[in-house]
């Protein structure tokens, strides 16, 4: 890939001193677009090729069967499931996370003076914790046998689900929103907070002797402020709800009975479980699309403003 | 052979021609200051010669060396930034040590240059420290200093004082122009301040859209202005400009009329100068400080509408109703007069505007300079 | 203050603090269970161990965490060390050249930002299990560089864009070739974005999952996150251990964000940019 990068970067061979230069940079670009290139722009692309074959873990041979990938996804119920999960997911994230968020961050900003760098930091915890660990923890959390929550519950003389917190299926997807909003409401509480101390403080002083004061002063000057901020944690969140992987992998593997199955749980059985890789790579691409639309629409919205 | 020779230098972004051919050369020694209004092209010829800039076409020279294709370290140029650029990791010593430590040079010789440095611009207390501890003058003799280690051929400043305050750029004026004589050596100075022009040229180069306007001392730009532009930039305030147009010429005498109310003006050519025709527009210009209350000629009445006392002068502007000064940059096309103060003019006062035939100098439509003033003009009336 | 505004200060003093409150609560489980007995686990849940026992975190060690910790590490390193350098040198270059191609370098790098790791985990598999790759520590290093430098190249670039560029020309004219004023001028003062991009591509890392689950198929080369899940269906019941192992993995983490917080903020608001 270097080579081509230098002979198209190469100048008029005018001046011999800018042309070392034009070596240097495309060798000082070279690491990075090599690695990318390799490791993402080239699977990427395989996989969309790879999505109108058919062919497993281990074989050598691609079998070229045109759409048939996708035809079967389309009829398929378990796909449109996970789909429907994934939508579920996007949508509980959105309201518990970026809601969450906003509501934590709009207080500390304002709401509180003493201790808010103290609130901040611990909220913020959960973040930099694996979200293995996170699932492991709270599999203990909320065990049948051993945990605490099936304990307070009792306690308090009410009954636990039979099948466990995660082991009944109407409660499950709700239970794994719980888990990703306690890993991720700090991360859209920080960025959140960034917008909001980013509003001049000029702007409300200006607003209030404009007469704006209390929601009025909200609904003119915060909420306008931090509009590109809260576009994108709803963005990130969208995104992040497509992609969820480890969190459901690890705590119900997709079950029970596929009620917490999503997207990317369902491709990783069907490839490495079922060795479907065709299947696979066209799931792999309706989320690949769907993540660089969604992509595509943050970069629109975000110049914009 | 000139020190420095720029010949046909063209510079060119995308479809934007910057520079359009410009020629000069500076002689060793030479104090050559750049002048002009912002996007002339006067900071792109100065980091062209540096090698910052790639050049289209033309070629630079220095010191008999051609070094159009050259590498910035190896043109023999050392730059003074308009902001400094120090690098902020670095201590004073280690700034003004820099470039002769990537070239390998022997500490010993480092220090030493180092230390001579700091002795011509007095900083020799500020060298272990860094630049943040630095007052903006103080960063600007670094900058300067950082210049004076490399000894190179040709200075080169890139609007050095349009950072400091007032009173300290008019310190750094006086200093650099001493420097220039202990060091006798050859600076090229851009600045869009005609005062700095003025007050530290040996000559200026006045450029517009990408072109020099005139090349000369300051006294020749002030008194002898090449064209209409020139005129206008050098000497402040701004030179009036009134429209008019050739009504007769009789021998090297030229009639002129500003309007059918007016009287009309008639001005003696020299020998050589080029005479107008009957009927072409041209464009008068006048000095603030040779319009006053007598002279030969009586241009208009007027109104006093703005009075700015500066001190010793007062700048006075009036509007004289029938006639009016053409110029983008003028006030509402009123007429702008240096007077001493204690003449005491007062607003809505109203005057005689009078000067004498040998203050008004004549340009042709296309700008360029017809007639010129007698130098002696310049005082007050 | 009046009652109202008191009783509203207190009201939101209360919303922050429960959710405080329930964000230590699952910290605070898996730190006590770990220093708890299997039987203690079960019969007093939520309590403080009647005596704090490290015998769960020998066990964990025993069992492989002590190895996992190691490859971890090394892949950790390896990895951002790559990615501040590879994204340093990009970001510099695109920040600094006009030619027109270098426009689609900079999409191609930053449409990488937009692949899911899960959306191409099929033909990256392929990939490194074709190249001889798999189970190589070193090798998965490289993967991880990759997904690390879109978002790195970002925010370099927007540094490198308002780095003064006088100080580069001064360089230049000082006697310094284009690589030299990078590595003498441009480097030494990106100290602070350097630090925030690394502490953010490390906690990344560590905590990496999918990847290493595909590429790190045998027990001795695996890092934390996919050695503890593999360890898991051997151990089931030994929640005490598992919770060792973790809390292994995880401190480490929250003591490094606890004293770099203001880079990883930094680092976040990047991503508002």
């Amino acid at each position: 890939m270097a080579p081509s990068l230098t002979s198209t970067l190469g100048d008029t061979g005018k001046r011999p001193v800018l042309n070392a230069g034009n070596i240097s940079a495309s060798a000082m670009m070279a690491p990075a677009l090599i690695l990318v290139g390799v490791f993402i722009l080239i699977p990427a692309a395989v996989a969309v090729i790879g999505s109108f074959f058919d062919f497993g873990m281990t074989s050598a041979t691609w079998t070229f069967v045109g759409g048939a990938n996708y035809r079967r996804a389309v009829t398929d119920p378990l796909f449109w499931l996970a789909i429907s999960n994934n939508i579920f997911i996007v949508i509980g994230s959105v309201v518990s996370q970026v809601g969450g968020g906003a509501i934590l961050a709009a207080i500390l900003d304002r709401g509180i003076r003493r201790g808010s760098v103290v609130y901040r930091t611990i909220i913020f915890m959960p973040v930099v914790i694996s979200s293995i660990a996170v699932a492991f923890v709270w599999m203990l959390i909320l065990d049948p046998n051993v945990g605490p929550l099936n304990a307070i519950v009792k306690t308090l003389g009410l009954s636990p689900p039979r099948l466990g917190w995660l082991g009944d299926p109407a409660i499950s997807l709700w239970m794994l929103l719980l888990i990703a909003a306690w890993q991720n409401v700090g991360f859209q509480m920080m960025l959140i907070l960034a917008g909001l101390q980013a509003i001049p403080k000029e702007h409300y002083e200006a607003a209030s002797l404009d007469g704006a004061r209390g929601l009025k002063a909200f609904w003119y000057i915060t909420l306008p402020g931090i509009r590109n901020v809260l576009v994108l944690a709803t963005l990130i969140t969208v995104i992040g709800g497509f992609k969820v992987f480890d969190l459901v992998f690890v705590t119900t593997g997709g079950g029970p009975a596929n009620a917490t199955q999503v997207l990317g749980t369902y491709t990783y059985t069907q490839a490495f479980s079922f060795g479907n890789m065709g299947y696979a790579n066209a799931m792999a691409v309706v989320l690949l699309v769907t993540a660089a639309l969604l992509g595509w629409l943050q970069v629109r919205l975000s110049r914009r403003a | 052979m000139s020190h420095l020779e720029v010949r046909d230098v063209v510079k060119r972004y995308g479809q934007l021609t910057v520079l359009s051919g410009v020629s000069f050369a500076a002689e060793k020694g030479e104090f050559v200051v750049m002048v002009g209004p912002s996007g002339c092209g006067k900071s792109t010829l100065l980091r062209s010669i540096a090698g910052l800039e790639e050049i289209a076409e033309g070629s630079v020279s220095i010191a008999g060396r051609n070094i159009t294709q050259a590498e910035p370290s190896d043109r023999g140029v050392a730059m003074v930034f308009q902001n400094y650029a120090l690098y902020p990791h670095m201590t004073v010593a280690q700034n003004m040590g820099f470039a002769l430590k990537v070239a390998r040079r022997p500490k010993s010789e480092i220090n030493a240059a180092v230390t001579r440095a700091a002795e011509i611009l007095r900083i020799t207390e500020h060298l272990a420290k860094y630049p943040k501890a630095l007052s903006g003058g103080q960063k600007q003799r670094v900058a300067i200093g950082r210049a004076i280690t490399r000894a190179p051929e040709v200075f080169l400043f890139d609007e050095p004082l349009s950072n400091l305050d007032a009173a300290l750029r008019s310190q750094m004026r006086i200093e650099l122009s001493r420097l220039h004589r202990e060091l006798g050596a050859t600076m090229l100075y851009v600045t869009h301040d005609q005062t700095e022009a003025m007050t530290m040229a040996d000559r200026i180069i006045v450029m517009n859209g990408g072109n020099i306007e005139q090349i000369g001392s300051p006294l020749e730009l002030y008194n002898r202005p090449a064209t209409r532009f020139v005129a206008g930039f050098i000497g402040s305030p701004r030179m009036n400009f009134i429209s008019a147009y050739v009504i007769e010429t009789v021998g090297r005498s030229v009639s002129f009329s500003f309007g059918l109310e007016l009287p009309p003006l008639k001005l003696e050519f020299a020998p050589g100068e080029t005479l107008p025709a009957v009927g072409d527009a041209v464009i008068l210009g006048i000095r603030p400080e040779a319009l006053g209350d007598s002279g030969e000629v009586h241009l208009a009445d007027a109104e006093v509408t703005v009075v700015e006392a500066l001190g010793r002068e007062t700048l006075v502007y009036s509007d004289a109703h029938a006639l009016r000064t053409t110029d983008s940059e003028s006030l509402d096309g009123y007429f702008a007069q240096l007077v001493p103060s204690q003449s005491d003019k007062k607003l809505g006062q109203h005057v005689s505007l009078w000067a004498d035939r040998s203050a008004f100098v004549v340009f042709a439509a296309d700008g360029t300079t017809l007639h010129d003033a007698s130098p002696a003009h310049a005082h007050y009336k | 203050m009046t009652l109202r505004a008191r009783s509203v200060a207190i009201g939101l003093h209360a919303f922050v603090s429960l959710w405080t409150l329930f964000v230590l609560v699952p910290v605070f489980v898996m730190v006590i269970s770990a220093f708890k007995s299997q039987a203690e686990l079960f019969t007093r849940p939520l309590a403080l161990p009647r005596q704090f026992s490290f015998a769960a975190f020998e066990r964990a060690w025993g069992i492989g965490i002590s190895g996992f910790l190691v490859n971890s590490l090394l892949v950790t390193a390896l990895s951002v060390l790559f990615i501040v350098i590879a994204s340093s040198l990009a970001a510099y270059v695109l920040a600094r050249s006009d030619k027109p191609v270098m426009r689609w370098v900079y999409v191609a790098i930053v449409a990488g930002f937009a692949v899911p790791l899960q959306s191409v985990m099929v033909p990256l598999y392929q990939l490194v299990s074709s190249a001889g790759l798999l189970n190589s520590r070193l090798a998965i290093a490289l993967p991880y560089a990759a997904y690390g430098i879109p978002f790195t190249t970002m925010l370099f670039y927007t540094f490198f864009l308002e780095f003064p560029r006088e100080l580069e020309e001064a360089a230049r004219l000082d006697g310094c070739g284009r690589i030299e004023v990078f590595f003498r001028i441009v480097l030494p003062l990106s100290g602070p974005v350097i630090a925030s991009a690394a502490i953010f591509q490390a906690v990344f890392n560590w905590n990496e999952f999918i990847l290493a689950l595909l590429m790190l198929t045998k027990t001795d080369v695996r890092t934390l996150p996919v050695g503890i899940y593999g360890l898991t269906g051997q151990y089931s019941a030994d929640w005490p251990a598992l919770m060792a192992g973790l809390a292994i993995a995880t401190v480490p983490l929250i003591v490094i964000f606890l004293l770099a917080q203001r880079h990883f903020v930094r680092s976040l608001a990047g991503l508002g940019k």
